[in-house]
């Protein structure tokens, strides 16, 4: 059901003084569609981007208090050595679960909530190319991972494999809870989300791009979640595959990786890093993109040649491909593949060096204003460098065979992933805070989010290099006293706690700016808080719900910046308009939306249901399979909402191509606004 | 001596790869502020890891310039362009979209930096993947859950003690005349090659001596290869590096190496069977032994006879025909000898001396509680139940067996 946005008729005309979505008609006298943008309902049902982008943000910081208090517990037990306050199962089976909530349960939804929630508004359009998959996505996510972590009650012991899974570790002789079925099937679940988001994303960028956005003219943060997605497109139908064989070997007796019948365990590893490595990317792209917003705002200056930052992103999507053999320099590959991975490490870290030095750059020379999600901002380039270079030392093969499976390991990818992925969104979530939900958070106690956040960040990551050049390995649930780890731990221990800390701050200030702004004396910040340069800024606070009342027609690369400042005669640059004159009101009501559904919450409430089947009793895999077919048949046969639903009006597109660059599109005294730009064929 | 070159010859890695961890705290003086680091990378006392070590420090240091560059860059950049209290922010700065020589010139200088980078590592890896050759022991080295076993090929015919440590009982009897089979604790000799075979009899584990090489994978069904040599008499430590399962932490190793004559007078007193039992309390030990222990445990001349269609065989646990003449036990996890000099290794003139009894009791009365297995699924010695009697004899034959 892509939008299709179709020059306005007289039956959509009836509907501006009525509600803003269209009326359900019956169906087979079954299946209406829910209506109304108010209470919980709206929001299972919502097929709103930004609602689903919202929702994704708060799932994934719920998980990432689960996977939070995990670590804290680990982190307790290694505070000082030789500790037995937990189990080594226990710790087993929590590392694991750390792990795969923090990659797949936390940092790859965040990323899903930042481009869900930004692309349609960055690129100017009523919302992504299939919305009901975007509902189906985000529920197939949450399910997915409430599923997976379910393990914990049900299991009999959550996942204690580690995220890797390396076979045979993870057959059932070796693993014999029901903890890796739960890891290999609740995977699955939340790839084929993934999956299905890419394609919908994909979609949307290349074709609902506002008149006159090219795609070199796109935000950058759009393009590295376009990167993103083509990552995600090709690397989760890897650990699908990979899932598949684990989950046929526990479950069915198959033989993908028993050794005594001939299986090499070296499979597993390939597949796993072949999906693994992009998955790198498919974590830090986003957050570079974010970055690659907000350096430019907050410096007041253009991003710094936005062709290389773009190509270098790209050229990272293609060489992340190359690269997957590091993880195995120790695993017995041989010398020439050792060789060729080593270099092919080594020189990825290229487009990534240029990236650093472009923000650099944008910085140079600006007028810099240390807010919140530029502190943040600036907070990853200073840490992911750290993270970078000691990648670089992994990159050296002969080096990593005595860094690998270290602390030292453990160190670098925090750098990348804490220290990179979660510092670029934790920016971002100060900066478009205001564009989700029409108030700022609160600016000092964010500053005060940043720099505890540091400060516990490196006390628990910056002396995890030590430990592991000191020989610790990971995944150990003790250590022995005099190997000279002790004070080093404790410190990381520390830190922990202070990161914890941190992030009690945000929750805090979540809380308290949410309740500054329901004060009489609450002034909203309008929609352009930031003096920002993308167009999604160029739409009221928090985003009504149909984005734009007029797609904007865009003539430059940072559209909103070009129509609030124009150079004189004489080279300075001037503001020519007030945000507020040049922003769209939002209050736009005969806009035609794609109206709720049921059927995606209901159709990835039937995965769970398989999945438990699947370990437990197959009956209730039938019972699921059976809400299955009925949402799938839901979901076709859902009327269409659309007044003149069914019939496509293909023939009947308004081309606007771009004009010359006059705001005629955008203004609301346009006679024309009405006949927009069809966005989809 | 040692301590000497603990502080020297590793204060410039220590200085350049702090710059390059949380860099500003952490001061110059020492990384580890509790004492020896027997496990450490830093110092290497093998030739194979004095090349890795060369490399990494190389690697240190550019990395270490570019770190300093590009965070003194950063906060110099983001002080000097800070927006000052008198900025009414009227005024823009110079809306400057790039400068693309200027741009060529940061991607290509990176890649010049790597592509130097490269040529060292590429070589070093060619370098390290050498077979020593003819001369070399060669060792088979086989990962278990949770502890290590090494198979001397004595006289080179390409065949081990035990063709294979879980067929039942012994295929090449003759075998035992020129190699031998232990556990825990390799033996080398100092100044010597040794090649490694390393395989797994179960998941992938991996072997790891940081003094003397990075490590390699025991991956069950491949046969991996791994040089070893030490440049001195020592004993180095190091511990399982993938994660494979319950007791991943206590999945440990140690490598004695001795001078060429002691190397030789060990592996004779390794050839020979194990010591009759000599007391009375000795021979009980033997008889708890055989009832209790030999379904599992090897003690040659004792048990070498197959166990047909048992569940557990002979050499599914570590073969303890000269358990008294290693330091350690349980996959090195216990001192079987009292650490007389405090640096937390059992060094080989320690082994023999005062016995840690308590442990080794504590061991036998309930392993379970020292360390965490799966006996019940065949993983790991179970509790047997011995009574204090059976255990004091126990320790009795076991300490006889040098």
């Amino acid at each position: 059901m892509a939008i299709v946005e179709r020059p306005s008729t007289s039956e959509t005309l009836e509907l501006e003084a009525g509600p803003r979505h269209a009326t359900p008609e019956d169906a087979l006298g079954v299946f209406k569609r829910p209506q109304g943008d108010t209470g919980w309902r709206s929001w299972l049902f919502t097929v709103d981007h930004k609602r689903i982008g919202i929702m994704y943000g708060a799932a994934a910081l719920f998980f990432f208090l689960v996977g939070g208090i995990e670590a804290l517990i680990i982190r307790t037990q290694l505070a000082a050595p030789d500790q037995a306050l937990i189990s080594a199962d226990l710790y087993n089976q929590l590392f694991t679960m750390h792990g795969v909530t923090m990659i797949f349960l936390v940092v790859m939804p965040i990323g899903a909530a930042f481009a869900n929630f930004l692309i349609p508004l960055q690129i100017g359009a009523r919302d992504v190319a299939f919305p009901r998959l975007n509902a189906f996505s985000f529920w197939c996510f949450l399910f997915g991972g409430v599923f997976f972590n379910s393990s914990w009650f049900i299991g009999g012991g959550a996942a204690d494999g580690g995220w890797f899974a390396y076979a045979p570790n993870t057959s059932v002789i070796f693993s014999p809870s029901h903890g890796m079925d739960f890891y290999a099937i609740g995977l699955q679940i939340t790839g084929i989300a993934s999956l299905v988001g890419a394609i919908n994303l994909i979609a949307t960028v290349l074709n609902m791009r506002a008149p006159g956005m090219t795609l070199m003219k796109m935000p950058v943060f759009t393009w590295m979640s376009l990167v993103t997605q083509f990552l995600l497109l090709f690397a989760m139908p890897v650990i699908s595959v990979a899932l598949f064989l684990l989950t046929f070997d526990r479950l069915f007796d198959a033989n993908f990786f028993d050794v005594s019948a001939g299986a090499d365990p070296l499979l597993w590893e390939h597949l796993f890093w072949i999906f693994g490595h992009p998955e790198v990317y498919i974590m830090i792209l986003p957050a570079f993109g974010i970055v690659s917003e907000t350096i430019p705002v907050f410096s007041r200056k253009p991003i710094f040649g936005y062709e290389f930052i773009v190509f270098s992103g790209a050229a990272i999507g293609f060489m992340g491909w190359g690269v997957w053999a590091h993880h195995m320099f120790a695993s017995g590959i041989g010398p020439i593949s050792v060789a060729a991975f080593a270099v092919s490490t080594m020189f990825i870290a290229v487009p990534t060096g240029v990236k650093i030095l472009n923000w650099m750059a944008t910085m140079w020379g600006g007028k810099l204003s240390f807010t919140t999600p530029m502190l943040f901002s600036i907070g990853l380039v200073t840490m992911f460098t750290i993270g970078g270079l000691s990648g670089v030392s992994h990159a050296v093969a002969p080096a990593d065979t005595q860094q690998t499976d270290t602390y030292y390991i453990v160190a670098h990818f925090h750098y990348v992933l804490f220290g990179g992925a979660l510092f670029g969104f934790v920016g971002g979530f100060y900066y478009w805070w205001p564009k989700a939900f029409g108030h700022m958070l609160r600016e000092g106690l964010g500053k005060a989010h940043f720099w505890v956040m540091l400060l516990g960040f490196n006390l628990t990551f910056g002396p995890m290099h030590v430990l592991g050049l000191q020989g610790m390995p990971r995944r150990t649930h003790s250590y022995f006293d005099g190997y000279g780890f002790n004070v080093w731990n404790l410190v990381s221990t520390i830190g922990a706690f202070l990161i914890a800390l941190s992030f009690l701050i945000f929750f805090w200030n979540i809380w308290v700016s949410k309740r500054d702004a329901k004060k009489p004396e609450w002034v909203s910040p309008g929609p352009d808080p930031w003096d920002a340069r993308s167009i999604e800024w160029m739409t009221a606070s928090p985003a009504p719900s149909h984005n734009f009342d007029h797609v904007p027609v865009v003539t430059h690369r940072d559209e909103f910046w070009y129509r609030k400042y124009g150079e004189t005669d004489d080279h300075r640059i001037v503001r020519i308009a007030a945000a507020e004159d040049v922003a769209q009101t939002g209050d736009r009501t005969d806009v035609h939306l794609p109206a709720p559904s049921y059927w995606p919450i209901l159709l990835c409430a039937s995965f769970p249901l398989i999945g438990w089947g699947l370990i437990f009793n197959l009956g209730i895999a039938f019972a699921g399979g059976a809400l299955a077919l009925l949402a799938l048949y839901g979901l076709a046969m859902e009327p269409a909402d659309d007044p003149d639903g069914g019939h496509g009006h293909h023939d009947d597109h308004v081309d606007h191509s771009p004009t010359d660059g006059s705001d005629a599109a955008a203004s609301p005294t346009d006679g024309d606004a009405d006949k927009e730009a069809t966005l989809v064929d | 001596m040692h301590r000497f070159r603990s502080v020297v010859g590793s204060a410039r890695v220590r200085s350049f790869g702090l710059l390059a961890l949380a860099g500003l705290v952490l001061s110059g003086c020492a990384m580890s502020l509790d004492g020896d680091t027997p496990q450490t990378t830093l110092e290497p006392e093998g030739p194979a890891a004095s090349k890795i070590d060369g490399l990494s420090d190389l690697t240190f240091i550019i990395a270490a310039v570019v770190f300093v560059l590009v965070e003194v860059g950063v906060l110099f950049v983001a002080w000097k362009f800070r927006k000052r209290k008198d900025d009414t922010g009227d005024e823009l700065p110079e809306q400057l979209h790039g400068n693309t020589k200027l741009e060529i010139g940061w991607t290509a200088l990176p890649a010049v930096i790597l592509a130097f980078l490269a040529v060292f590592t590429v070589s070093t890896i060619l370098d390290l993947a050498e077979d020593p050759g003819e001369e070399a022991t060669r060792i088979r080295v086989v990962g278990q859950q949770w502890w290590w076993s090494y198979d001397y090929d004595l006289d080179g015919d390409g065949v081990y003690a035990d063709g294979d440590v879980v067929a039942p009982g012994i295929e090449n009897p003759e075998e035992y005349e020129t190699d031998i089979e232990v556990a825990n604790e390799m033996v080398i000799p100092a100044g010597k090659p040794v090649y490694l075979e390393i395989e797994s009899r179960d998941v992938i584990h991996s072997f790891w001596i940081p003094a003397l090489n990075g490590k390699k994978d025991a991956v069950p069904g491949r046969t991996h290869y791994l040089s070893l040599e030490a440049d001195e008499p020592g004993t180095y430590v190091g511990q399982c590096t993938e994660y494979c399962g319950l007791s991943h932490a206590y999945m440990r190793m140690v490598v004695h190496a001795l001078p060429e004559d002691e190397y030789e007078a060990w592996v004779e007193e390794q050839l020979a069977p194990a010591n009759e039992p000599e007391t009375a309390e000795e021979q009980a030990g033997l008889e708890v032994f055989e009832g209790r222990c030999a379904s599992c445990h090897l003690v040659e001349g004792v048990n070498d006879d197959t166990y047909d269609g048992a569940t557990v065989v002979p050499g599914a646990a570590p073969n303890l025909t000269h358990f008294a003449s290693r330091g350690t036990y349980a996959g090195s996890i216990f001192n079987l000898w009292q650490d007389t000099n405090g640096n937390d290794v059992i060094e080989w003139a320690e082994i023999g001396g005062e016995l840690n009894r308590n442990q080794l009791e504590a061991w036998l009365r309930n392993p379970p509680a020292e360390k965490p297995m799966a006996a019940d699924e065949n993983r790991g010695m179970p509790n047997l139940g011995l009574s204090e009697a059976d255990i004091d004899s126990l320790v009795a034959y076991l300490t006889s067996l040098d």
